[in-house]
């Protein structure tokens, strides 16, 4: 049985949703446009009035550094664990796509999918589609296959605007990485040799012009205790050596 | 709803113009970005702003609701949808009353100067009305030199600006009805700054947490400017620059002249256009134009100075705001002067893919990119022609070969103000109001506002205009929307062919257009002028009137503000896009509905022109049935907002 599910990915990389969380703001459009997406009117400004409301299954959750936060949703394992576990068979793959569905009806709400899930990506909540609309079924990320299937970009990654959840053939982005980490490694390797740029510069310009300004004016004092004030004042040749990175 | 989707962005689904279309298969080609390419960007744009719940007032935040119910329900400091969506409503209102009012005491600053003789380039163009405004506000003007008259007027009238009032002076023209409602309410505007200031501290965290209380200062905010800022602009420019009469003028890209140096005015104040106007007619620089190859100086209006132009001197426009972007790509065009208020930041962009000099002149709104020429109004005309200078010395770097005036330009007629519609009637509005008792006239709708670039260009202005007048009601455009009606060949008197019988025979009785031009996004002031002389003449308050207004395509804080007043005056507008609302049902629902008891008026929103135009003539029929007069039925339809207010 899962001889037949592999096959499919031998053959080719799966196009997939792929996730940078460096690049999160955590702004959770991706949140909202799922929710839409998965509701019956597809319009944001009647979607969170539908009954039951329509439930995002992509999870944006906070890190513990501050303004850090990780896009989380179902990756569509093969085998998928959930799918191994399910009793009544409402866990299924969908060869085409490479995506891992759930059918609500035939949920019984046991959660197995969920404790086995190495992502926490699948929650309960009821459904439009569901037995009725009191009973919690399992919802999670269905890839958005309606979207694919009209070659369109699935509505998370559509949503996001600093390429922290990006959807294409996944080595072609998972080397989009590698070119990037490739360039801030030379980057900070320096191999040019060049000194590199006082990032302090402009901060010392205008310490040093306001001593001037302030040694011409009203500070006759000061003029012996900061050289000559003409831009290359002591204090700026301490703070270089001392900030400098070699 | 409505966002452009993928597959509508071929340029014929962005426009209904032939010349804005032409232009944007030119922007294509030559890889030039323009308003829409950027709105295609932007999709999805965010849904929590969309909806109104997400808020920066503060540095506990940012924060937002999460609407579907998952996620926080409150800000950090305890506000939930309702408290959020309502302080940004106000903030919006205030921004807008704020620019209003801000061009208004521009206006008023030169107004004094020119009475005290300190300005040149300007001077008293209509004694006549400086001096029924000082009757207004019992100046005694006997025996006295215009210059003193006009400075008491201009002192009154600072003092609207402050907060030693108990209400602005030009509330005192609203029916004695409605002013009742107002002070039963407790929002009679008190001080123009003091209203958004107001706000601004009502809308900090912690002051204001009642969206019902604040939403009422949001009403009081946009009186301030209809009765206020806005009116203050309105009139003190009739008496500067003349009252506008009805006059002929062209209209789109057309009006360019591939022989002549062409300048565009762009923006809204009229201090500075004007001078522009007399600065082309100099014979020194027409010499220079000539001695360039150019046969004159085609000075053409964008935006709602083109119509502040158009509706006193009659110059031609170029288009509306939708257009600043296009117009540079006639390759025509020789300078862009602009002042302030809805110069996209994009054309000093566009400007560098052509020999465009764009011309920034307000010290309060300055573009990279851009030349800045400090107005000062002490030298008007010199200030005028120095500007003019600069666009004949771009002439020389025309690029004859990328010349494309892409159409002919289309006749308009405008210049209804008050003061005209009452001449054309007889100096009475009798006729008006017995064409509306007898059933020939409907009603009145006022279709205002923006262009935004998620409706296509003048779709929603010129289909409601048209199935409106087709209905035989009678439509006054302002801003954006008289533009695009002008475009549509719907502002001739010839025009009123397209209208139902009724409205035909009186517009050919009276040789009018079945819609009238009352001129720029400040004069919707004249809009609530006209609605409280009829209410008055009637002895009714404006709430029980046949009217309605209408932005089918608005999309600035001005039109917020303007939509706040207009409903708190009474009538009730139907909005052609989503305000970011509807994150909060309860101030949907008072907006849509509970308003009904308390001002008499409420908002809608639809963006189908058509179903637009339905909700509003069953409005004006029910307003007709409830003064006794001869009604219809009309088809029943629920607008979109309706039926989501219900569902909460």
């Amino acid at each position: 049985m899962t001889m037949g599910l592999r096959s499919e990915r031998q053959r080719r990389a799966p196009r997939s949703v792929f996730v940078n969380p460096e690049h999160c703001i955590g702004c959770r459009q991706c949140e909202f446009a799922c929710a839409v997406e998965h509701s019956r009117s597809n319009d944001q400004f009647a979607a969170f009035l539908e009954d039951p409301v329509p439930r995002t299954r992509v999870h944006v959750e906070a890190g513990d550094v501050p303004s850090t936060s990780f896009p989380n949703r179902c990756r569509h394992c093969d085998p998928a664990p959930c799918q191994q576990v399910c009793p009544t068979g409402a866990v299924s793959r969908d060869d085409e796509m490479g995506v891992v569905l759930i059918e609500a009806t035939r949920c019984i709400g046991c959660a197995m999918c969920a404790v086995v899930c190495p992502f926490d990506v699948i929650s309960f909540y009821p459904l439009a589609e569901g037995p009725d609309p009191q009973t919690a079924v399992a919802v999670k990320c269905d890839g958005c296959i309606d979207r694919q299937r009209r070659h369109e970009v699935p509505a998370c990654a559509e949503a996001c605007k600093v390429e922290a959840l990006v959807y294409g053939e996944l080595n072609e982005l998972i080397r989009s990485g590698r070119v990037r980490e490739t360039r801030a490694v030379l980057g900070a390797a320096d191999l040019t040799h060049q000194p590199a740029a006082d990032p302090l510069a402009g901060w010392h310009a205008w310490g040093d012009e306001i001593l001037t300004v302030a040694a011409a004016a009203h500070m006759p004092g000061h003029n012996h205790h900061n050289g000559h004030g003409n831009g290359h004042g002591p204090a700026k040749s301490t703070n270089k050596s001392d900030g400098g990175s070699r | 709803m409505s966002t452009v989707s993928r597959d509508g962005h071929h340029s014929g689904r962005l426009t209904i113009n032939e010349d804005a279309r032409r232009m944007i298969d030119v922007a294509r080609e030559e890889g030039i970005e323009t308003v829409w390419d950027r709105l295609q960007a932007q999709q999805p744009q965010c849904g929590y702003c969309s909806l109104g719940v997400s808020c920066r007032n503060c540095s506990m935040g940012p924060c937002r609701i999460d609407p579907f119910g998952a996620g926080p329900q409150k800000g950090v400091c305890g506000a939930d949808a309702d408290v959020i969506v309502a302080r940004n409503l106000g903030r919006t209102i205030a921004a807008g009353s704020s620019s209003h009012s801000d061009h208004g005491r521009d206006i008023l600053e030169v107004f004094l100067a020119t009475a005290k003789g300190e300005t040149t380039g300007y001077r008293i163009a209509d004694e006549a009305k400086l001096l029924r405004l000082a009757a207004e506000f019992g100046i005694p003007s006997d025996g006295r030199s215009v210059s003193d008259v006009a400075s008491d007027l201009a002192d009154r009238l600072f003092e609207d600006f402050g907060s030693r009032k108990e209400h602005l002076s030009f509330v005192e023209r609203a029916p004695a009805k409605r002013r009742e409602v107002w002070e039963k309410l407790g929002i009679v505007p008190r001080g123009i700054d003091r209203e958004n200031v107001e706000m601004l501290h009502r809308t900090h965290m912690g002051v204001d947490n009642d969206y019902v209380n604040i939403l009422l200062h949001g009403l009081r905010t946009g009186l301030s400017d209809g009765w206020g800022g806005s009116m203050i602009a309105t009139e003190l420019s009739d008496i500067m620059f003349g009252t506008p009469s009805p006059r002929m003028s062209e209209v789109n890209l057309g009006v360019l002249r591939s022989d002549q140096v062409n300048v565009a005015m762009h923006g809204h104040n009229p201090l500075l256009s004007d001078v522009i106007v007399s600065a082309a007619q100099d014979p020194e620089l027409l010499e220079l134009a000539r001695s360039y190859g150019a046969t004159g100086i085609n000075v053409v209006g964008l935006c709602c100075t083109g119509n502040e132009l158009q509706m006193r001197r009659g110059v031609p426009i170029a288009g509306n705001h939708l257009m600043q972007e296009l117009v540079m790509m006639t390759g025509a065009l020789e300078a862009m002067v602009v002042d302030y208020q809805c110069i996209m930041p994009s054309v000093t962009d566009v400007a560098k893919c052509y020999h465009t000099q764009i011309i920034s002149t307000a010290d309060k709104a300055k573009f990279p990119g851009a030349t800045h020429v400090s107005f000062d109004p002490h030298r008007g005309a010199e200030i005028g022609k120095q500007i003019v200078r600069m666009a004949v010395e771009a002439y020389p770097n025309r690029n004859p070969d990328r010349v494309r005036i892409p159409v002919k330009p289309v006749q308009m007629m405008a210049g209804f103000s008050v003061e005209a519609i009452l001449g054309a009637l007889g100096g009475t509005p009798k006729p008006l109001v017995d064409a509306i008792a007898g059933g020939a006239i409907r009603g009145a709708v006022a279709v205002v506002g923006c262009s935004n670039p998620k409706v296509p260009q003048d779709y929603g202005h010129v289909e409601l205009t048209r199935q409106l007048i087709e209905h035989d009601v009678l439509v006054i455009v302002t801003g954006c929307a008289a533009v695009a009606n002008g475009k549509a060949g719907q502002m001739l008197p010839e025009s009123a062919r397209m209208a139902g019988p009724g409205l035909r025979g009186v517009c050919e009785a009276l040789g009018i257009p079945p819609v009238l031009h009352m001129g720029s996004c400040v004069d919707n002031s004249r809009v609530l002028v006209l609605a409280g002389a009829l209410a008055s003449y009637l002895g009714v308050d404006i709430d029980q009137l046949p009217l309605a207004g209408a932005a089918p395509e608005w999309y600035s804080e001005k039109a917020v503000a303007i939509g706040a007043y207009v409903v708190a005056s009474g009538v009730k507008t139907v909005l052609g896009v989503q305000p970011p609302i509807f994150g909060s049902p309860h101030v949907v629902d008072l907006l849509a509905n509970g308003l009904e008891g308390v001002t008499g008026a409420t908002f809608a929103i639809e963006p189908d022109p058509a179903k637009a135009s339905l909700l509003i003539r069953r409005h004006i029929e029910a307003k007709r049935k409830a003064l006794g007069l001869p009604y219809e039925e009309v088809e029943e339809m629920a607008p979109a907002v309706e039926a989501v207010g219900t569902g909460a």
